[in-house]
């Protein structure tokens, strides 16, 4: 929101504050500015010339003029504008303002510029150069001046209805410069109500005025206007449209001007509209409506969307000679929900949905009245003011204690006088014996903004200024308590993985229905993103995997071998109820070149760090993952996680194994060390077995089974080593016995050797 | 010479034709001989093995500066570094860590923070709206919901984590950063000890002393509210194009948590009172390494992240 420093100075009496400093108060007592910047400097340069004579250069569009610019003197300047002749009075800048300087066109000298309204930042107006009617050369350019535009972050206006407009920041600047604000008259002339009423849900539109006025001439607003307006970014238009503009910006209180002649009927009905109801409006565009919008309609329908934009039959045109003036208020959620769901923000709906104030719809008309007379000359007042009024439940007064207040902001020193002296400045109602404290709240902060006393400690706070607390050390518990078990479990395996090489990445909890499909993860498995913005976030992650492969081929394009982990959410539905969130474990090992068996060894000697015991199982591959290099990562029998290659035809280049852990698993399954084992004291015997196999048995599966046939004095069995030839695979494993009691004797050891001798036998030829 | 028929026990072999004189002088005589030329021997004997372990040592050389095989050290993130780095300070300060959902309900997201439907705020923050009537939160500030029920009054806890806001994403705009929550209640929680804290926090954040401000700021969830600035550590308050020239930058919304949102925590505001702010992240590790560049933390690229 952009505000005019001439504007707010016009509302303050005898405001001192330079307007290079503005800014910066308003910043640290009231809302956010963004940039303070001079408007229009060149009004104290630019001056009224009169063309005195106008040469076409041939064979251009241009033409070389002299011009009598008074103080400046008379000058030859090129201009290539299609109204420029001999006698006009237009506007002549100076070189060294506006960009202009003395240069050469087409081998001409042109010392200066005639200016359009756009080039003077008066109005869009650009199809020639301004003309005036009037003026005298050398004389400035009227109703225009130098201004300083102070621009307001509107987000840290989302609370504040009144800062919307000029006389609200006004007010809290006066508060601030500590100079009284200049009152706005509110007095119409009493008459019978130009139009009549009906307001069908009082809810939903708590007050609708209207004025009616006749004689109306539709023109060119003075310059002083337009510039006003252009000024704070409005587009001037004509001068009917231009005063309830101004007044939007002055008021904060929309207001809209339809052409009387064309409403029908003698009434204005604020309803909901129809289902399907159309409504044509004056940008062009024709809205189908539901019972959820609200309209002004009048004998034969909308003739606008209530609190967003007016009808386009009644919109005011040159041939416009009566109008009706409506102020209006209306429910703040219902005009957001409107201009939403039509996709369509005006400077109305913007300012409604902060909750105006309904008190305000009379003196904005009271202002309209003052304004059209100036710029309509002979403008006539119909009848008096229409005003149907459902006030709104009043704010109670708010009750607090000095004590209360000096806590809350922690400032001990904090007097009565002060907090009445800066509520009363503000325009609360005050009164105050022994400390207690009974305030009002004006009308203009009751629609929301203040209701509570917490509400005061804002207002009070700003206002002394927060660098006038003195800071104070809270009080500081004796107990810290621990990081949670979950937490310090992840950052112990973050340490292990960076230790073991692995570098760590974060990916985005989305995932495109591309990267789902590719991987063959069920699309209608994944919570969907109703409303993304940008291509690749349609679903959330059920999987760290399609990014992790996205990781992996994009650094296969920097490194010969790399060795990265994430650990992330996987995120799975649960119908209506919040998904799942699970944390997982991606590490990944590449390599460019060689067979990649060792990535996938590596990553299980990883898998064996993280989690002590754990054993692999070779399983079907997913579609993608090797088809003979897949395993199920278990522990006690429970599916842990995954250590799979990538399939080759996944990848660019080079191999990656990836290993995947369910850390929800994982941590459920740790079990805490228990008891120790004394030391063995008699001494073990051990043997070696060589088990002929097929060539694709598994060392896991041969380890298994001779454990279990290999009796309960065994200890430990061994995978050594293991030979391939002609007719298949042979394994050797070590078997160490032993007993906890006593030395086995010879016997012993030879007895459990042939027992498990002839049960391999039995099983592997 | 030495040997059972050597020269030497030829003529030991002879001393019986000696007499018992002789014998005592030829004996003594013979084993200096004997003595000399076990210990000559002795000494060439070390001499070879010494030159034969020299020589094989020799052979061993050893480039050491050749690369050593396996990995080298991996990094973490430098999300996950200044995380650990801000938790430990805070649990230092008696603050719980609690960890909050990506997937939040729109009552805890919004309704809980005194955010209602319809209410012009939610268009601060753009949202991702999810299939299953859910969203992904936009700020960790739900975790002050859960936290308020789960550890009562008094209570002081964070809540680091990451927040998604549905943005066009460029060099200093991402739809997924980081946040951390911070929330203490308390009897007499005032607005002076949210500004010492904050000081002490950021402090030791930056590791060097800084300056801090509060200023008004609109956050539905606290009341009053406040955007708090740091003085420009560049330039130290003189002005420069990091800050703007104003001196200031401005880090983090805080202020005195509502009582609405108190109440809905099952916490009496007339009783306590706290404080409540949402530190970025993100925004203080790119202040950190100077990264330019807000997507090459979720960019997944080793060249970066090897660097951390
Ligand atoms: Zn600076």
């Amino acid at each position: 929101m952009k505000f005019s420093y001439n504007w707010l100075a016009e509302h303050i009496d005898g405001l001192t504050v330079p307007p290079a400093e503005i800014g910066k108060l308003i910043t640290m007592k009231t809302a956010e500015c963004e940039g303070v910047e001079a408007h229009g400097a060149h009004f104290d340069h630019v001056v009224i010339a009169k063309v005195l004579t106008a040469e076409p250069i041939p064979g251009t569009h241009l033409a070389v003029t002299s011009v009598d610019t008074g103080r400046y003197g008379v000058k030859q300047v090129v201009c290539g504008a299609p109204n420029c002749r001999a006698g006009i009075l237009t506007a002549y800048v100076p070189p060294g303002h506006l960009g202009v300087t003395t240069a050469k066109l087409r081998g001409v000298d042109s010392d200066g510029m005639l200016a359009s309204a756009k080039e003077l930042g008066i109005s869009a107006e650009d199809e020639g150069i301004i003309e005036f009617a009037e003026g005298e050369p050398g004389s400035a350019i009227p109703g225009c001046t130098a201004d300083t535009i102070v621009e307001i972050d509107n987000k840290s206006l989302t609370h504040r209805p009144d800062l919307w407009g000029h006389h609200g920041m006004a007010r809290e600047v006066a508060a601030i410069a500590g100079r009284p604000l200049n009152p706005i008259a509110a007095d119409l002339p009493a008459g019978e109500p130009a139009v009549e009423i009906e307001i069908r849900d009082p809810k939903l539109c708590p007050r609708f005025s209207a004025l009616r006025f006749e004689n109306v001439t539709v023109q060119p607003s003075p310059l002083w206007l337009q510039q006003r307006l252009e000024s704070v970014g409005l587009n001037p238009i004509n001068n009917i449209v231009d005063v309830t503009n101004y007044l939007m910006a002055e008021l904060a209180q929309p207001m809209h001007a339809y052409d009387a002649a064309k409403l029908q009927g003698g009434k204005i009905i604020v309803r909901v509209a129809e289902e399907g109801e159309p409504c044509p409006a004056l940008n062009g565009q024709t809205y189908t409506l539901d019972s959820s919008h609200l309209v002004i309609s009048d004998a034969g329908g909308p003739v606008g969307i209530a609190g967003v934009i007016g009808g386009g039959p009644s919109a005011i045109s040159e041939a416009t000679t009566t109008i009706l003036l409506e102020a209006a208020n209306f429910h703040a959620a219902s005009i957001r929900k409107t201009s939403t769901k039509l996709k369509l923000r005006t400077d109305a709906s913007m300012r409604f949905e902060k909750s105006q104030d309904p008190a305000n719809t009379v003196r904005a008309l009271a202002r309209a009245k003052w304004l059209l007379e100036q710029v309509s000359p002979g403008i006539r007042l119909v009848g008096g003011l229409a005003d149907l009024y459902y006030p709104l439940p009043e704010v109670a007064p708010i009750a607090f204690d000095l004590d209360w207040m000096r806590r809350k902001l922690g400032k001990p020193d904090l007097t009565a006088a002060e907090v009445t002296g800066i509520l009363t400045s503000i325009a609360f109602g005050v009164t105050e014996a022994d400390g207690h404290f009974t305030v009002t709240v004006p009308s203009w902060r009751a629609t929301k903004d203040v209701s509570l006393k917490d509400d005061l400690v804002e207002e009070v706070g700003r206002m002394i200024g927060y660098a006038n607390l003195t800071p104070v050390p809270p009080l500081v518990p004796s107990v810290v308590p621990p990081l949670p078990p979950e937490r310090a479990y992840l950052r112990g395996l973050r340490q292990l993985l960076t230790a073991q090489g692995y570098t760590e990445v974060y990916n985005y909890s989305f995932v495109n229905e591309a990267q789902a499909a590719e991987l063959g993860l069920p699309i209608e498995d994944h919570v969907r993103v109703v409303n993304p913005i940008a291509q690749g976030q349609e679903l959330l992650r059920t999987s760290l995997l399609p990014n992790i492969k996205r990781n992996i081929n994009d650094n296969a394009r920097e490194y010969e071998s790399f060795r990265l982990f994430e650990i992330g959410k996987e995120i799975h539905a649960r119908g209506r109820e919040l998904p799942e969130e699970i944390p997982h474990l991606a590490a990944v090992s590449f390599e460019k070149h060689g067979d990649g068996v060792a990535n996938l060894f590596e990553l299980k000697r990883l898998a064996g760090t993280i989690v002590p015991g754990c054993t692999l199982e070779p399983v079907e591959a997913r579609p993608f993952e090797h088809p003979f290099r897949s395993a199920n990562v278990t522990l006690r029998n429970e599916p842990i996680g995954r250590l799979f290659e990538l399939h080759p035809s996944m990848v660019e280049v080079g191999r990656a194994a990836v290993l995947d852990l369910d850390l929800t698993r994982v941590q459920a399954l740790r079990t805490a060390a228990g008891k120790y084992k004394p030391l063995r004291r008699f001494p073990t015997s051990a043997f070696d077995l060589t088990v002929p196999t097929a060539e694709r048995e598994l060392a896991g599966t041969v380890l298994g089974f001779i454990r279990e046939h290999s009796g309960p004095l065994t200890l430990d069995v061994r995978y050594l080593y293991d030979y391939k030839g002609d007719k298949g695979r042979s394994m050797t494993f070590r078997i160490t016995l032993g007993a906890a009691d006593r030395t086995l004797t010879g016997e012993e050891v030879t007895a459990i050797r042939s027992q498990l001798l002839a049960a391999v036998a039995a099983k592997y030829q | 010479m030495l040997g059972r028929k050597g020269k030497l026990a030829e003529v030991s072999k002879d001393m019986g034709k000696l007499s018992p004189e002789q014998r005592g002088v030829v004996g003594k005589l013979l084993n200096a001989a004997k003595q000399t030329l076990e210990n000559a021997l002795t000494e060439r004997k070390n001499a070879f093995e010494a030159a034969a372990l020299a020589a094989r040592l020799e052979r061993e050389w050893v480039d050491l500066t050749a690369p050593a095989a396996g990995a080298g050290l991996g990094s973490l993130h430098p999300l996950t570094q200044i995380q650990a780095e801000i938790e430990d300070l805070f649990v230092s300060l008696g603050f719980t860590v609690l960890d909050g959902p990506e997937v939040e309900t729109e009552f805890n997201n919004f309704d809980a923070l005194n955010i209602p439907p319809d209410h012009p705020a939610r268009d601060m923050q753009d949202t991702f709206w999810l299939s299953n009537g859910h969203l992904l939160r936009t700020h960790t500030s739900p975790v002050q919901v859960r936290g308020m029920k789960k550890l009562g009054p008094p209570l002081r806890m964070i809540a680091p984590g990451r927040v998604f806001r549905n943005e066009e994403v460029d060099a200093s705009h991402e739809h997924t950063f980081y946040q951390l929550e911070g929330m203490m209640v308390d009897k007499d929680v005032s607005v002076a000890h949210l500004i010492y804290f904050m000081k002490t926090l950021l402090s030791a954040i930056f590791k060097r002393d800084v300056t801090v401000r509060l200023r008004p700021g609109y956050f539905p969830f606290v009341e009053p509210g406040f955007e708090l600035d740091i003085q420009c550590l560049i330039c130290n308050g003189a002005g420069c194009p990091v800050c703007k020239q104003s001196g200031w930058v401005e880090l983090l919304p805080c202020g005195l948590v509502h009582p609405n949102v108190l109440r809905l925590g099952g916490i009496d505001p007339e009783e306590y009172s706290g404080f409540a702010f949402g530190l970025g992240l993100t925004r203080l590790v790119m202040m950190r390494y100077a990264i330019d560049d807000i997507r090459q933390l979720q960019g997944g690229d080793l060249r970066f992240l090897t660097q951390f």
